[in-house]
């Protein structure tokens, strides 16, 4: 008996990648993220990535990134509990608990193992976990490892979140888990309002604010700051690798709980340490943050505001977005890669969504113009915006 | 309301987008529900009649059709057993 059964399952479905004659995932780039970008021996404008405040190629984060590999090296080649835990780690979690408010941080090599991590750790099979519909990846697969009831609710809606709560009296522990900013549509969470329904029907609020990390909020201290939540007592989660320019993920919330995970989260603790150079990256990013969030969070939107405007004028269908994202409405999946596909061979990376990332026939294409773009990039991707349209 | 109305206006209920239900609807085809989707359904049902569902009962679900069917099933079990 062979393999061959078994590899068929593997079949990858290219068919709309071969109806559009064109595959917008796993590009190759042979580059940094610069100004433009250098693919296939092109440049081209880069409205892909998560890099809102344009600071993974800032000259300060890379000095800092450097020192750190020269009195480091490359790994501590162990998990934090052991070798892992050098200075910057523990210097790290502090100053990350202080930037978002809570009283204590875990660091782990990615936010999408921090949010599987996370629930397994502690939610029990007799709670109930209440999430947004459309929550990310990481929190469905962290919520589907616990076992317990899992009960959606439509996005964003508080009527509906309201009245599962009510009825769902007789589960020992409940959670609710959404996000700040639904990175697909840009629109972001009433959290202020879930927490109050959590604090009516005695459930705990957990946020993902990977979107909203360096991005919401007067100095760019995310979702918390964004809607004024002080004394927070749930659990906050984030990626490092947006906004902060790096990657990692964090937990943050009350000692009691981060203190449990520092023990219990296998996620944590059996995981290999950020390497020091990122610890350094992530710091030199937070000082940055806190002396020039003004001008770069106005640069980002006004980067987004004069890309909108191009958008409306070539008769775009977008959603609407508070944070500094662009979603063009593109609907199926086959039209979705063909806009990729004619931003791309005009001269702009976008990055196309289809299903299961959104719903089916919801397909959209993304478009964060950084705060690094300068004026004559962003005029030149609003020229190519309008020329996409025509054709 | 019968049966068939109450099933409907759960599922309206509890769907992102406005559409139009009816009996022959394909949960996954014609109203595009995913597996999420889906979850959510099964709880509201399990709220609107308030009887507990087994997931792997409706893995085999495709019409709005098939759920009238497993609900009217329950309901009979429930009086037979009164
Ligand atoms: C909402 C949300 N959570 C978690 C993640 C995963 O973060 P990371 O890239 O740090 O694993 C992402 C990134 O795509 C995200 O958008």
């Amino acid at each position: 008996m062979g393999f061959e059964s078994f590899y068929k399952r593997f079949d990858v479905d290219e068919r709309v990648a071969n109806v559009a004659g064109f595959n917008p995932y796993y590009m190759e780039i042979d580059s940094g993220l610069n100004e433009k970008i250098w693919m296939n021996g092109r440049q081209i404008i880069n409205l892909a990535s998560n890099n809102y405040l344009g600071l993974a190629t800032d000259e300060r984060v890379k000095e800092a990134i450097i020192s750190a590999v020269e009195k480091y090296g490359a790994s501590l080649c162990g998990t934090p509990i052991s070798t892992g835990y050098v200075d910057l780690y523990k210097r790290l979690e502090y100053s990350l608990s202080n930037f978002v408010r809570l009283e204590d941080t875990i660091i782990l090599p990615s936010c999408y193992q921090g949010n599987n991590g996370l629930f397994v750790s502690i939610a029990k099979k007799e709670d109930l976990i209440i999430v947004d519909r459309f929550a990310h990846s990481s929190l469905i697969q962290g919520i589907k490892a616990v076992g317990c009831k899992i009960r959606p609710f439509l996005h964003n809606n508080l009527e509906h979140l309201e009245g599962i709560l009510k009825r769902s009296q007789d589960y020992k522990q409940i959670f609710v888990v959404t996000e700040s900013v639904f990175s697909t549509d840009g629109d972001i969470s009433p959290f202020k309002e879930i927490i109050d329904l959590c604090e009516k029907y005695n459930a705990l609020p957990i946020i993902d604010d990977s979107h909203g990390i360096g991005v919401l909020g007067n100095t760019g201290k995310g979702i918390l700051e964004e809607e004024n939540i002080i004394n927070f007592k749930g659990i906050y989660t984030a990626s490092l690798g947006k906004a902060l320019a790096n990657s990692g993920g964090m937990i943050s919330g009350k000692k009691e709980i981060i203190n449990y995970l520092k023990y219990y989260c296998p996620h944590l603790v059996y995981s290999t340490s950020l390497t020091p150079s990122i610890l350094a990256g992530i710091e030199a990013v937070l000082k940055i943050v806190s002396s020039e969030f003004e001008s770069l969070k106005n640069k980002l939107y006004s980067n987004k505001q004069i890309l909108f405007a191009s958008l409306m004028e070539a008769g775009f269908e977008t959603t609407e977005c508070i944070a500094p994202i662009n979603s063009i409405k593109t609907q199926s999946k086959e039209n979705t890669f063909k806009t990729a596909k004619s931003f791309f061979e005009k001269g702009i990376l976008s990055t196309p969504f289809i299903e299961p990332s959104v719903p089916v026939n919801q397909g959209c294409i993304r478009l964060i113009a950084g705060a690094n773009l300068t004026q004559s990039t962003i005029e030149e991707a609003c020229e190519i915006i309008k020329s996409v349209r025509k054709t | 309301m019968n049966l068939e109305e109450r099933i409907i206006t759960t599922l309206k209920n509890n769907m992102e987008r406005l559409q139009e239900i009816n009996i022959e609807s394909k949960l996954k085809e014609d109203l595009a529900l995913d597996s999420f989707d889906i979850l959510m359904v099964i709880s509201a049902l399990e709220d609107e009649f308030s009887i507990t569902i087994n997931e792997e009962d409706f893995s085999e679900v495709v019409t709005v059709g098939d759920i009238v069917d497993r609900m009217r099933a329950v309901n009979k079990k429930d009086k037979d057993k009164r």
